[in-house]
């Protein structure tokens, strides 16, 4: 089975996180994952853009989906976001064949490839933990976890609504969980697993963005984990680079190293640090990992 | 139907003479079939083997909304809920009272801070020049999931702003305020879109869309919510920080494609929020984290703009449409 896909890192990992593409690109390059670029791909708009002008918002997902088709691939992201808002788009358009209709008028105008709504949106967790021959992933394994416990954090736009992520039930996640017992680590069962990073509300409701992520960290840590990941380069963002805004406004010291699983994933396979990029995360996990031998 | 052992493992909760609440969890054997609901088993607890235990509980129907409490992983009716369906691979199931209002005593909690946020809306039709007198047939096509609203709680119990939030509205007041919105017969609605577009209103929710994944009558608050804001934008409401930030998008899509990151935090929160914002820039710039002023440039982005274009010309709307609900 070939594992090509359309690649679409969406914004965060071009630039602001950029440390999680250049981890996914490497893990996948190990695993036999091709990931094509988009070139004319653009900001996906996330629920913001649907806010602000729904039509429009259709038809840039309807523009980013067509241009994977016709490159005669299925899509994959590393942003939750992303998958949620392409998701969105693309079961209406599976389901409304009318708004199909419509927008595709809009793309012909605009000298578009109409979308023909033929092709999935994935995350390359997904790939990972669903496509790719566990066999394989077992042989590429360098440094296992040694059974360090690991904290899952899934972030909301991976798992709700469950009805647009095709045929994945959002209480039965557990692709995270999967991949951690794949590299040997333990797989922390917490309260705040599949609640909210806050991302969204970063700049509008700041100390209760800053609770969210000190809580799950916390909660996270009260449970016994070593060190976090998110399949969500803005997770990441929250839960890493916000921890420490989120001490300040909770009053306690958190110190809990998180990183994006493509980044776990890439320890395990071996990848270098710099490529993974663990010098721009914010709670250094080298102890962590000395701990476990890693 | 098969009967088997199932262990419903239930938080007791007593107030304590300094107002604090006693949390403890206790085992309970019961027993019943796949489909036997939580309801039933929780009254054979208090019939057979504990007559203290206290949870809230009326129709049996999904109706009256009374037993919402925290069934398993998320909050539930235990009248719709069967035992087979939440129960770990052992046969055991947690359950506790309702998140984000005070507990009264094991499964019950004061629900008032729930209703006070349904009553601050104001739940009913406003006389005003705003009012229709007619009434067409596509008129409750938006508001069909909305009119469902049973006020169990479920969602405001889950909800992850709630959490950090006493003073958020909640999925279910603004969902109920979409249901008056979107009423041909209200008379207020652009006043009513201007009360929401205030702080820990319609901007607050964080979009986790956990209430519609919560809610057991499909109202789908947060799905509400966008719409809300789509229409306090198109009122011009957009003198906050959550419409600027969602205004910044279609800005930057047109122009080079990506979106801006280094301008986004000035566009949606001003200089003075910027300079508010200096702590955290110089803590994310330790790690290279701030994003570059020139964001990288997608291929053919005139045809983008020539959508966005087409579509300011010629509307469109796409806005979802609820079909008719089959009864339960």
């Amino acid at each position: 089975m070939s594992l090509e896909f359309a690649y679409y890192p969406g914004c965060a990992a071009k630039q602001v996180q950029k440390e999680a593409a250049s981890s996914a690109e490497a893990v996948a390059k190990i695993l036999g994952i091709t990931l094509k670029p988009m070139p004319r791909a653009t900001c996906c708009g996330a629920v913001s853009l649907r806010e602000s002008k729904p039509a429009f918002s259709l038809a840039v997902a309807a523009r980013i989906l067509s241009e994977a088709e016709a490159m005669g691939h299925d899509l994959c992201t590393i942003c939750n976001t992303c998958l949620q808002t392409l998701n969105y788009a693309n079961y209406r358009f599976k389901n409304e064949p009318e708004i199909l209709e419509q927008i595709n008028g809009v793309l012909k105008k605009a000298g578009v490839r109409p979308y023909e709504a033929t092709i999935k949106v994935h995350h390359l967790l997904w790939v990972v933990t669903e496509q790719v021959d566990p066999k394989l992933l077992q042989s590429k394994i360098v440094k296992p976890l040694n059974g360090m416990n690991v904290a899952p954090f899934y972030g909301c736009h991976s798992q709700r609504p469950a009805e647009i992520f095709d045929a994945r039930k959002g209480e039965k996640v557990d692709q995270l969980d999967q991949l951690i017992r794949a590299i040997g680590g333990n797989a922390v069962a917490y309260d705040g697993k599949d609640k909210c990073c806050g991302f969204h509300v970063m700049l509008s409701d700041k100390n209760e963005m800053r609770t969210m992520v000190g809580q799950n960290c916390l909660d996270a840590k009260d449970s016994g984990a070593e060190i976090m990941i998110s399949p969500c380069t803005l997770c990441d963002m929250a839960m890493g680079a916000y921890q420490g805004p989120a001490e300040k406004v909770i009053g306690k010291s958190i110190d809990l190293p998180e990183m994006n699983f493509a980044q776990l994933l890439g320890i395990a396979l071996g990848v270098d640090d710099a490529t993974l990029g663990m010098g721009r995360l914010h709670v250094d996990p080298a102890p962590a990992l000395k701990k476990r031998n890693i | 139907m098969e009967s088997r052992k199932y262990t419903l493992r239930i938080q007791r909760n007593q107030k304590q003479d300094d107002g604090s609440v006693a949390s403890e969890w206790q085992e309970f054997t019961v027993e019943g079939g796949e489909t036997t609901t939580i309801l039933t088993l929780l009254e054979s607890v208090k019939g057979d083997q504990d007559g203290s235990l206290t949870f809230r509980q009326s129709c049996r129907s999904a109706i009256c909304g009374s037993c919402a409490m925290r069934i398993g992983d998320r909050t539930r009716l235990a009248c719709k809920t069967h035992i087979g369906a939440v129960v770990d691979e052992d046969g055991v199931v947690s359950i506790s009272p309702q998140r984000n209002q005070p507990v009264l005593k094991d499964l019950v909690i004061d629900i008032d801070p729930f209703f006070k946020k349904i009553k601050e809306i104001k739940p009913y039709l406003l006389e005003g020049e705003e009012a229709d007198t007619k009434v067409g047939a596509s008129a409750y096509e938006q508001v069909n999931n909305v009119t469902q609203c049973i006020m169990c709680g479920s969602c405001y119990s889950d909800c992850t702003m709630s959490e950090v939030s006493e003073n958020y509205l909640g999925p279910a007041a603004l969902a109920k305020a979409f249901r008056f919105v979107s009423d041909p017969r209200e008379g207020k609605k652009t006043a009513r879109l201007y009360n929401l577009s205030k702080d820990d209103g319609m901007w607050s929710c964080v979009r986790c869309v956990q209430c519609v994944a919560t809610c057991p009558k499909d109202v789908k608050p947060m799905e509400a919510i966008v719409k809300l804001r789509t229409r306090g934008i198109d009122k011009g409401f957009i003198d906050g920080v959550g419409q600027r930030h969602a205004l910044a998008f279609h800005e930057d899509i047109t122009k080079s494609g990506d979106l801006n990151e280094f301008t986004l935090l000035s566009r949606s929160v001003g200089i003075m929020g910027s300079v508010a914002e200096l702590g955290v820039a110089m803590h994310l710039l330790k790690k290279g984290k701030i994003p570059s002023p020139f964001p990288h440039k997608a291929e053919g982005i005139q045809e983008v703009r020539a959508m966005y274009q087409d579509l300011e010309a010629n509307p469109l709307d796409v806005e979802t449409k609820a079909a008719e609900v089959e009864p339960e």
